[in-house]
């Protein structure tokens, strides 16, 4: 109150305290906050959160730094080395894990006290409390997986729509997904795959278009079909201390998802390694693709191409399944400025903000209400996002594994998942690397 | 006789010009993808016209275009401060090629040809930096730039080039080694001091290499990336290389804004492709010395 | 020239002993003082600082902790490692074959054929763009499925390569793209080598009635080994410390396909949070360079008397 007073000494004496931010010590958070996020597609909507916070708290400026995903996390971690993180940071579940060992993020716990946690999607709040039963993240978006299709092959196939949204999966015989799969494999002469005299050398469209070999968690590439057989990656979720790589289960899917490969239904892994997955789906070089929603907009943006959106196919168990993830906000640990950051933070997982990022229609936020607003702007650029959403309705989601070790895990189990797909090791090998993984936790 | 040399010529100048085109056919290609709509080359990734031309790219690069427009074409909704980071860009690599360029002259000279003890030894070991893996050398650097309290500046950005490399050193050692010892004989008969002869006599007739050396150095700190990304993060310390990772790609699995970082790429390049074409003949016709010697 | 490089020390340092003062120390210490500046600072003490860490567990965020040879010890015993070892040997001999081979073969073509400072000009044109983004050119046209050089190979009838893809082809691919980067540059190092020739030399060859072929392998080539072993030190050195090309095309796979010396260590440090154990790693690369350079001098001692 007293500062509203003295506005015209404070606009002076602002200049030095933004010069020595966070210098002030006092109860007040002023000054500028610094925030990094990685998908330049939302720094727009961001932007828009950020200027409505400034003018609710006009002591406090956030500036926002993009930088791409592929740099993100080792410009992260010598910043923070150094010194020089940023205030707050959009953070990922297979990451902030190694974050709390370090004692590098903040906990959140005092500072956000008043926020309902209940406002969030089942489940996306408590992925971000760590083993010491403290948070260290508040939930910003989720995503879940979907079926891309091409909508003029799929008629070409003698298929419709509606064929494509009911499809089932086992690994036995890859069930009607599989034959679907076949049918809309193309070769050369125009032959499909599910007919006599298919070249499986020659194929012109691919049934199945692949990302990869899927790392560690395959949230795109066998996820959705591992969690209908019972399988989890880990012993338990989140916090696990033990992989299941060895389990049959895992190692059958595997199995049947290379063969998919072997006919000549999806393309073999040496020619995934490219151009982009999607960019392909938009060469029309593959019928079927599954993406998580953040590629919305990228999938909807190809020239020439009707895409369809179905939901994945319902696996042994009956049911479909999506991993799903989100992302939270957190704040590091070093901040000069933790009130401020905390703050900023709260107002990132707030309605206020999350129904302005909603309304730009890029990501589904983490508050049920703003999501809406979010199949809502969707629905207005003419996408259906149902088969994102009916997880989420159904209950049919399972969260993203959190564990320690995430990046020594993923750098064992990336070229181990290569060698299977690409045909030089069997699927028995994973149970050797399992080992590895495992002997992270001892 | 005649007729197998004619043979032989035809064929030598059929190979000289297939590489000559493989040289040049890419930058077509750079160019005809930065001419195109990034949503419509997945499509049209055969034509060899661009797809759906459009100048979206170019606008994107220089800042011209909304968020809107940008991602309308398949961009990205960064925005961008193209003349900050051409300025940065210029004034980094300017200043490390005066620095290093006349710094590691002055090094090359009292390693070539002055007399002192230990000379030829310590030589070795600034030669021994060049096998010093830069991977090795970025933390321990970043820290040090850091406790300089110049991360996120351009001097913090320059620093560990301006002084010196083992090339640098290397290269200007081989030319001061050639040349006559007569030159600058006379001169310190007359009681000439070293760093007269060195600004008067040695600097001048080197013109040749120190310019070779200057353009080399200018290219090579232009088209740094890895060590400007740890150390400029900020809007104002980023040079053109690091902004151009906005083209790449932003999330994970998400393709690369490919018409859009290729026409960042050539306007990155035009400014060297200009200085090139004012030295050019020069640098080609003097840009074996290091070899040479 | 070459040949009166090494005479030339000689007789500055013998004259100097007869008429200079004994020692130049001040002015010489002087004239060093930036350059030592530089070199203490950003290269003598992070190596000294990263051969202490190779001796620590040390995550980047917390403290180093002192483990003495563990690093070495678990190196040795690490198949990644082996592996990337090879991988990078197998690099280096690829890169260093094309890139020498067809730039001594362009240097010839030109020096035999054409003064054009335009053909010239236009080899060096990769040169001016930066790594990173050849990089990604290359991926881009390179591509199995939508990249224009499969789609030449496709319409001549060929089978389709996966470029980046296929184990047999990554690394080959990689030294590839580097080659056309650098091989214009490579080719006028190796030309200004040729121009030292002297031209009486081959008129004396013309007079006997030598071809070209054998001009190429009687008089070239022997007279340009000292350029081309100095040439090869600058070049080996580098390649031994490939990276950008690799982290931006296929991040070291399929598999470990492509996983270089150098990419490893950087995932070590940086996105594993083994800094130490990628300093001993680093050590054990500034060691294989040492050896490959030490190699190298030694031939170029040998080479230097070619000429004479």
């Amino acid at each position: 109150m007293k500062r509203k007073m003295l506005a015209g000494a404070a606009a002076l004496a602002s200049l030095s305290l933004a010069a020595c931010a966070g210098g002030s010590g006092g109860a007040e958070a002023e000054g500028q906050i610094d925030y990094w996020l990685w998908d330049s597609n939302q720094q727009p909507a961001y932007q828009q959160c950020a200027d409505a916070f400034h003018e609710a708290n006009p002591d406090l400026t956030v500036k926002i730094t993009q930088r791409g995903w592929d740099d993100y996390w080792s410009a992260l971690t010598t910043a923070f080395s150094s010194g020089t993180g940023p205030d707050v940071f959009t953070d990922h579940v297979s990451k902030y894990p190694e974050f709390v060992a370090n004692g590098q993020l903040l906990a959140l716990d005092e500072h956000i006290a008043d926020v309902d946690l209940d406002q969030y999607s089942p489940g996306l709040a408590d992925l971000w409390v760590a083993q010491d039963g403290k948070r260290y993240g508040l939930p910003k978006d989720w995503d879940t997986v979907a079926i891309f299709y091409n909508q003029e092959m799929v008629a070409d196939a003698g298929l419709s729509d509606k064929d494509m949204q009911d499809l089932a999966w086992n690994p036995d015989d890859g069930g009607t997904y599989e034959e679907t799969i076949a049918r809309l494999t193309v070769d050369a002469n125009g032959v499909r795959g599910d007919e006599p005299g298919f070249d499986k050398e020659n194929v012109a469209v691919y049934g199945l278009g692949i990302p990869g070999a899927g790392y560690e968690n395959g949230q795109t590439e066998w996820s959705m079909y591992t969690a209908t057989t019972g399988w989890t990656h880990t012993d338990e979720n989140p916090w696990g201390t033990h992989y299941n790589y060895d389990d049959p289960r895992f190692q059958d899917t595997i199995a049947w998802w290379y063969s998919l490969i072997e006919k000549g239904y999806a393309p073999p892994l040496e020619t995934t390694i490219g151009a982009s997955v999607n960019d392909n789906f938009g060469a029309g070089k593959s019928a079927i693709n599954i993406s998580g929603d953040w590629m919305l907009s990228t999938y909807f943006g190809y020239d020439g191409v009707d895409v369809g959106l179905a939901p994945t196919p319902t696996g042994p168990n009956g049911q479909r399944a999506s991993m799903f993830n989100g992302l939270a906000d957190s704040v590091w640990a070093g901040t000069d400025n933790p009130e401020g950051a905390a703050k900023w933070v709260a107002f990132l997982g707030s309605t206020d903000c999350q129904d302005l990022v909603g309304a730009a229609g890029v990501v589904f936020p983490a508050i049920t209400s703003s999501a809406e607003l979010a199949t809502k702007a969707f629905a207005e650029k003419g996408i259906d996002v149902s088969p994102f959403t009916t997880h989420v309705e159904d209950g049919t989601t399972f969260l993203f594994p959190v564990t320690d070790h995430a990046s020594d895990v993923h750098a064992i189990m990336t070229p181990a998942m290569d060698e299977v797909l690409g045909g030089k090791a069997d699927v028995g090998s994973l149970t050797e690397a399992n080992d590895q993984v495992n002997a992270l936790f001892d | 006789m005649r007729t197998r040399i004619t043979w032989g010529r035809v064929l030598a100048w059929v190979v000289l010009w297939f590489f000559v085109l493989a040289t040049v056919l890419p930058f077509y290609w750079m160019l005809r993808t930065a001419l195109s709509d990034n949503h419509a080359l997945a499509a049209q990734s055969f034509s060899l016209l661009p797809a759906d031309l459009t100048f979206g790219p170019f606008e994107r690069v220089l800042g011209l275009a909304t968020p809107e427009e940008a991602m309308a074409e398949g961009g990205s909704g960064a925005s961008l401060s193209f003349w900050l980071y051409l300025r940065n860009s210029l004034v980094v690599a300017t200043a490390v090629t005066v620095g290093q360029v006349l710094f590691s002259s002055m090094a090359a000279y009292a390693f070539s040809r002055l007399t002192w003890p230990g000379r030829d030894v310590w030589f070795g070991v600034f030669l021994g930096a060049l096998l010093v893996p830069p991977i090795f050398t970025a933390l321990p650097n970043f820290l040090t730039i850091k406790s300089l309290g110049l991360l996120n500046t351009l001097p913090g950005i320059m620093l560990p080039s301006l002084f010196m490399t083992p090339f640098a050193i290397f290269f200007m050692r081989q030319f001061f080694l050639g040349i006559p010892k007569e030159i600058d004989e006379a001169a310190m008969i007359d009681g000439a001091q070293p760093w007269r002869i060195f600004f008067r006599i040695i600097l001048p007739i080197s013109a040749a290499p120190v310019t070779t050396l200057g353009i080399l150095t200018f290219i090579n700190t232009w088209n740094d990336y890895f060590w400007p990304l740890l150390v400029g993060q900020t809007e104002e310390s980023k040079v053109l290389t690091v902004a151009l990772g906005v083209f790449r790609s932003q999330t994970p699995q998400g393709a690369p804004d490919w018409a859009g970082l290729m026409a960042a790429s050539l306007v990155a390049a035009l400014p060297i492709v200009i200085l090139y074409a004012v030295f050019g003949r020069r640098v080609i016709n003097s840009i074996g010395f290091s070899g040479i010697k | 020239m070459t040949a009166t490089a090494t005479p030339a020390v000689k007789a500055t340092t013998a004259t100097a002993v007869a008429r200079r003062p004994r020692t130049q120390l001040w002015p010489a210490l002087g004239m060093i003082a930036p350059a030592a500046l530089g070199f203490l600072v950003f290269y003598l003490y992070p190596t000294l600082r990263g051969a202490y860490l190779s001796l620590t567990e040390y995550n980047v965020l917390g403290s180093p902790v002192f483990v003495g040879l563990r690093n070495y010890v678990d190196m040795a015993q690490d198949e990644v490692f082996w592996n990337a070892i090879r991988v990078t040997l197998l690099y280096v001999v690829l890169n260093i074959g094309f890139q020498t081979v067809l730039a001594v073969g362009l240097a010839v073509l030109m020096h035999r054929l054409t003064k054009s400072v335009l053909i010239r000009g236009s080899l060096l044109l990769p040169y001016l763009i930066a790594n990173v983004v050849v990089a990604l050119l290359w991926y881009w046209m390179l591509d199995y499925n939508i990249g224009i050089v499969n789609a030449v190979i496709d319409a001549v009838g060929l089978p389709k390569v996966a470029f980046f893809g296929d184990e047999a082809w990554t690394v080959a691919t990689i030294a590839g793209v580097n080659t056309w980067r650098h091989l214009g540059y490579t080719a006028l190092l190796v030309f200004a080598g040729l121009q030292m020739i002297p031209a009486s030399i081959y008129e004396a060859a013309a007079v006997d009635g030598a071809g070209e072929w054998r001009t190429f392998w009687r008089i070239t080539l022997p007279l340009l080994r000292p350029v081309l072993v100095l040439v090869l030190v600058i070049t080996v050195t580098g390649a031994f410390q490939v990276f950008d090309t690799v982290a931006v095309t296929t991040a070291g796979g399929p598999g470990n396909a492509s996983r270089v010396l150098q990419l490893y260590i950087y995932e070590q440090a940086f996105a594993r949070g083994h800094f130490g154990y990628a300093s001993a790693m680093s050590v054990v690369l500034f060691l294989i360079l040492a050896g490959a350079a030490f190699a190298q001098m030694r031939l170029l001692r040998a080479g230097e008397s070619d000429l004479s």
